[in-house]
C-alpha cells in the first residue's frame, strides 16, 4: 500500500518511535500506555483473586489446612519462612487473614479498578474517540505509570520487608484519620463507578442499534452525582463515635445521591426498550453492569440510612453491597470494555463462545456468592473476623458461608475461559477489521490496531455518535465523519 | 480534505486556554486539597490541644520572618523573570531566574539550619502531636520548594544556553507553581509561628 | 501564548506583601487578646495570598475557568473544616 503524501508528512510530524526502549518502555504513545495499564491491572487481578481463595477457604472451613499443604514437608512448616509463619501447618493464622483482606481491598481498588478503567481504557480510548493524535500531556502520561508501579513495589516491601511506607506513625485522634480517609475515599469509589457505567452506556447503543435515551439527562446526572459525592463521606462513620448530630445530614445526602444514579439506570433501560438487541459478549457484560449495579444501589439505601446502618455497619451486608456496586463497574464494566475494544486494542478477535461461557459463569457465580452474603450479614456476621465458628450465634450461618465459598471458587475458576481466550486471541485470533461491531464512534473509523499517529486524516465530525438504524443509509447506520447531504435524501446515495 | 495538526506547544483547547496553563492549574487544584487536608487537620487538632502553644514557643519567629521575606522576594524575582520573557529581554530573564533559584536555596538552607537546631535540642517528630505536624508540614513544603528550585534551575540553564525562546511559556508555568509554594508558606507562617 | 499581557506593578505588590508580613509579626508581639491577634494575623495572611494569587499568578486577568479551578478546592477545604471542627474540637 503506497503511502500518500499526507501520511508521509504525518510520519515526520508525529514519528513512530524506534527501538525497544522508546517503543515499549518509555513510550509516550497513549495506546501503548493504555495497554501497559491493561496488563498491569489484569496481573494484579489474579493476585487479588488469589487472596479471595485463601480468605473464603478460611471462612468456610476455619482451621483446616489449605489443600496442598500436605505436600510440603514437616521441616518446612517448622521453619522460619514467611509462609510457615503465616500458615501454621497450612492453617491460616488470624494475623495472616487480616493481611489478606487488607491486601484484597487495596489491590482490587488501587491496582485493578483504577488502572483498568481509567489507566487502560481512559488512556487508550479518549484521544481516539475525539479524533486526536495523543493525550494533551503525553510526557505526563508516561510518568503516571511509574508511580503506580512504585506504589505497588512499596506495598510489597511493606508486606515482605517490614518497611514503613504506609504505616501511620502519628498519634492524634483516630477519628480525624477516618474523616480524612473517607473524605477522599468516597469520591474515589464514584470515580471508579462512573467509567463502569460509561462502558455500558457506550456499548448499549451499538447492540441495540438505537441512540442512547436521555443523553443530556445522563450528563447532568453525572455532574450532580460528582458534586454530591463530596458530601456523603461520613456515611462510613455513623457508628465510629463521630457526633450523632452529623448522622442526619449525611443520611440525607447519601439518599439524595441515589437519584442521579437511578436516572442513569432508567436511561439505560429506556435505551434497551424497543431496540434490536443482539447478545455478543460485550453486550452480555454491559447488561451485567446494569443488573448488578441496580441491586447494589438498592442495598446502598439501607446502608445510607443511619438508623439501619447502626445494625448493618461492619457486617457482611455492607460487603455484599459494595461488591455489587464495585464489581458491576470494575468487572462487568471492565470485561465489557475488554471484549468490546479488544479488536481495536490488538487487531484480533476474541472467541465469542468462550466469552459467553465466561459471562454466564461470572454472572451466576457472582450472584451465588453475594446474594447469600446479604443474609449472612443480616444474621449478624461481622466483617474482618477470621473464624466465624468462634461465635455461637454465627454457627447456624455456617452452611451459608460454605455455600458462598464454593460459589467463590467456581467464580474464580470461571475466569479461566477468559484467560485462555485472551492469550489465544492475542496470539492466534482472527484478524479484526476496522469496525467489527458496526459501531458509530470515531475510534472504529481507523484501523485495528490504530497506527501510531491514530488517524491518517484527522476526522471531521459531522454528526452525533448514535445514527443507528438510519432509514436513508444502505448499511443501516451512518458514521460520524460522513458528511451531511444538503437537501432531501435520495435513494441514489448508494 | 486533509488536515494536519502540528504539536504546537501552546495549542489551544476548546476552552480557549493554553493547555499547559489549564493542566498546571488542575495540578495546583489537587495540591490545594493536599495541603488543605494537612493544614485543616492541624488547625482542628491545635484548637483541641491548647497545650501545644507551649511547644510552639520554642519556634523562632525571627528565623521564620526572614524566611518569609526571602520567599516573598523570590516570588517577585520569579514574576519579573516572566515579565522579562514577555518583553524578550534575555539578560533580564537570566538575572531574575538566577535570583529566584538563589533565594529558593537560601530558604532551604535556613530551614535546614532551623531543623537541625530543633532536632539536636531533642524536639523530634515523635515527641508530641505538635512536632509531628510541624515537621510534616514544613517538610512537605520544603520538598515542594526543592522541586521548584530544580525546575527553575533547569530553566536557568536553558536560558544561559540561549535556548529559552522556543519554550518560553514554561517560565510562566514554573512561575505559577513557585507562587503556589509561596502561598502555602504565607499560611504556614502564621499558623505555626504566630499563633 | 505571549503577547499582549497586562503586567501590573509587581514591585508595588511586593511592598504591600512585605508590609503585611511585618504587620503580622508586630501584631503577634503586642499584648492583645489571643483571639484578636489570631484573627488579624490570618486576615493579613489572606490578604497576602489574595495579592499573590491575583497579581503574581495573574488570576485577575484570567478566564473564569481558572478561577473555578482555584476556588473549588478551597470550597471543599472549607466543607472539610466545617465538619471537622465540631467533631474534634468539642471533645
Amino acid at each position: 500500500m503506497r503511502e500518500s503524501a499526507a501520511t508521509q508528512s504525518l510520519h515526520d510530524l508525529h514519528p513512530a518511535p524506534a527501538g525497544l526502549c522508546r517503543k515499549y518502555v518509555f513510550s509516550t504513545d497513549h495506546k501503548v500506555i493504555g495497554r501497559q495499564y491493561l496488563a498491569i491491572s489484569l496481573l494484579w487481578a489474579i493476585l487479588g483473586g488469589l487472596s479471595v481463595f485463601l480468605m473464603r477457604w478460611q471462612l468456610a472451613w476455619p482451621g483446616t489446612p489449605l489443600p496442598g499443604s500436605a505436600l510440603l514437608s514437616e521441616a518446612f512448616w517448622d521453619g522460619e519462612s514467611w509462609l510457615a509463619r503465616s500458615l501454621v501447618h497450612g492453617i491460616i493464622e488470624p494475623e495472616f487473614y487480616n493481611k489478606l483482606f487488607t491486601m484484597h481491598g487495596t489491590i482490587m481498588v488501587f491496582f485493578v479498578a483504577m488502572p483498568l478503567l481509567l489507566g487502560a481504557f481512559g488512556n487508550f480510548l479518549v484521544p481516539l474517540m475525539i479524533g486526536a493524535r495523543d493525550m494533551a500531556f503525553p510526557r505526563l502520561n508516561m510518568l503516571s505509570v511509574g508511580p503506580l508501579i512504585a506504589g505497588a513495589v512499596m506495598l510489597l516491601l511493606d508486606r515482605l520487608a517490614g518497611t514503613g511506607f504506609f504505616v501511620p506513625a502519628l498519634g492524634g485522634e483516630p477519628l480525624l484519620w477516618q474523616h480524612l480517609f473517607w473524605y477522599f475515599g468516597h469520591p474515589e469509589v464514584y470515580v471508579i463507578m462512573l467509567p463502569g457505567m460509561a462502558m455500558a452506556l457506550e456499548i448499549f447503543p451499538v447492540f441495540c442499534r438505537k441512540p442512547i435515551y436521555g443523553y443530556r439527562l445522563i450528563i447532568y446526572a453525572t455532574i450532580a452525582a460528582g458534586i454530591l459525592s463530596f458530601l456523603v463521606w461520613a456515611h462510613h462513620m455513623y457508628v465510629s463515635g463521630m457526633h450523632p448530630r452529623l448522622a442526619m445530614p449525611f443520611s440525607i445526602t447519601t439518599i439524595l445521591i441515589s437519584v442521579p444514579f437511578a436516572i442513569m439506570v432508567f436511561a439505560m433501560i429506556a435505551t434497551l426498550w424497543g431496540g434490536s438487541i443482539s447478545f455478543p459478549p460485550p453486550m452480555l457484560f454491559a447488561l451485567g453492569v446494569l443488573a448488578v449495579f441496580l441491586l447494589g444501589g438498592l442495598t446502598g439505601i439501607f446502608n445510607g440510612s443511619a438508623p439501619a446502618d447502626i445494625y448493618l455497619h461492619d457486617t457482611y451486608f455492607v460487603v455484599a453491597h459494595f461488591h455489587y456496586t464495585l464489581f458491576s463497574a470494575t468487572f462487568f464494566g471492565g470485561f465489557a470494555g475488554v471484549y468490546f475494544w479488544f479488536p481495536k486494542l490488538f487487531g484480533r478477535l476474541l472467541n465469542d463462545t468462550l466469552g459467553k461461557i465466561h459471562f454466564w459463569m461470572t454472572f451466576v457465580c457472582f450472584n451465588a456468592v453475594f446474594i447469600p452474603m446479604h443474609v449472612v450479614g443480616l444474621g449478624g456476621m461481622m466483617r474482618r473476623i477470621a473464624d466465624p465458628t468462634m461465635y455461637d450465634f454465627l454457627r447456624p450461618l455456617q452452611p451459608l458461608n460454605v455455600f458462598i465459598s464454593v460459589a467463590a471458587f467456581l467464580l474464580l475458576l470461571g475466569q479461566l475461559p477468559f484467560v485462555v481466550n485472551f492469550f489465544w486471541g492475542l496470539c492466534a485470533g482472527p484478524q479484526a477489521p476496522a469496525n467489527p461491531w458496526q459501531a458509530n464512534t470515531l475510534e472504529w473509523t481507523t484501523a485495528s490496531p490504530p497506527p501510531h499517529h491514530n488517524y491518517d486524516v484527522i476526522p471531521v465530525v459531522c454528526r452525533g455518535p448514535y445514527e443507528y438504524s438510519a432509514p436513508d443509509s444502505p448499511q443501516g447506520w451512518i458514521a460520524q465523519n460522513q458528511a451531511l447531504v444538503a437537501g432531501p435524501a435520495t435513494t441514489a446515495q448508494g | 480534505m486533509q488536515q494536519t495538526q502540528a504539536h504546537a506547544p501552546t495549542a489551544s483547547s476548546p476552552t480557549a486556554l493554553p493547555t499547559g496553563k489549564l493542566g498546571l492549574w488542575w495540578f495546583l487544584s489537587s495540591e490545594i486539597i493536599t495541603f488543605g487536608g494537612l493544614i485543616g487537620s492541624y488547625t482542628v487538632l491545635r484548637l483541641a490541644h491548647p497545650e501545644w502553644a507551649e511547644a510552639a514557643q520554642h519556634l523562632s519567629v525571627v528565623i521564620a520572618t526572614v524566611n518569609t521575606v526571602v520567599l516573598l522576594t523570590s516570588s517577585l524575582t520569579m514574576v519579573l523573570a516572566f515579565r522579562a520573557v514577555d518583553r524578550q529581554e534575555d539578560p533580564a530573564v537570566r538575572t531574575w531566574l538566577g535570583g529566584t533559584v538563589t533565594l529558593g536555596l537560601v530558604f532551604l538552607l535556613i530551614k535546614a539550619l532551623e531543623w537541625s537546631g530543633k532536632l539536636s535540642a531533642g524536639m523530634v517528630p515523635g515527641v508530641s502531636g505538635f512536632w509531628s505536624f510541624y515537621y510534616a508540614m514544613t517538610g512537605l513544603h520544603a520538598l515542594h520548594v526543592l522541586a521548584g528550585v530544580v525546575v527553575n534551575a533547569v530553566l536557568l540553564l536553558v536560558a544561559l544556553r540561549g535556548r529559552l525562546r522556543p519554550v518560553a511559556q514554561r517560565v510562566e508555568m514554573a512561575g505559577l507553581y513557585w507562587h503556589f509554594v509561596d502561598l502555602v508558606w504565607i499560611f504556614l507562617f502564621p499558623l505555626l509561628y504566630l499563633s | 501564548m505571549t503577547g499582549e499581557r497586562r503586567h501590573p506593578n509587581y514591585v508595588a505588590v511586593w511592598y504591600w506583601l512585605l508590609g503585611l508580613a511585618l504587620v503580622s509579626v508586630s501584631l503577634s508581639v503586642l499584648p492583645l487578646s489571643h483571639t484578636f491577634t489570631v484573627v488579624l494575623v490570618f486576615a493579613a495572611a489572606t490578604a497576602k495570598a489574595w495579592l499573590v494569587a491575583l497579581y503574581y499568578m495573574h488570576l485577575r486577568f484570567e478566564r473564569w475557568l481558572i478561577y473555578a479551578l482555584a476556588l473549588v478546592p478551597l470550597v471543599l477545604f472549607g466543607i472539610l473544616l466545617l465538619v471537622l471542627l465540631p467533631e474534634i474540637v468539642s471533645r
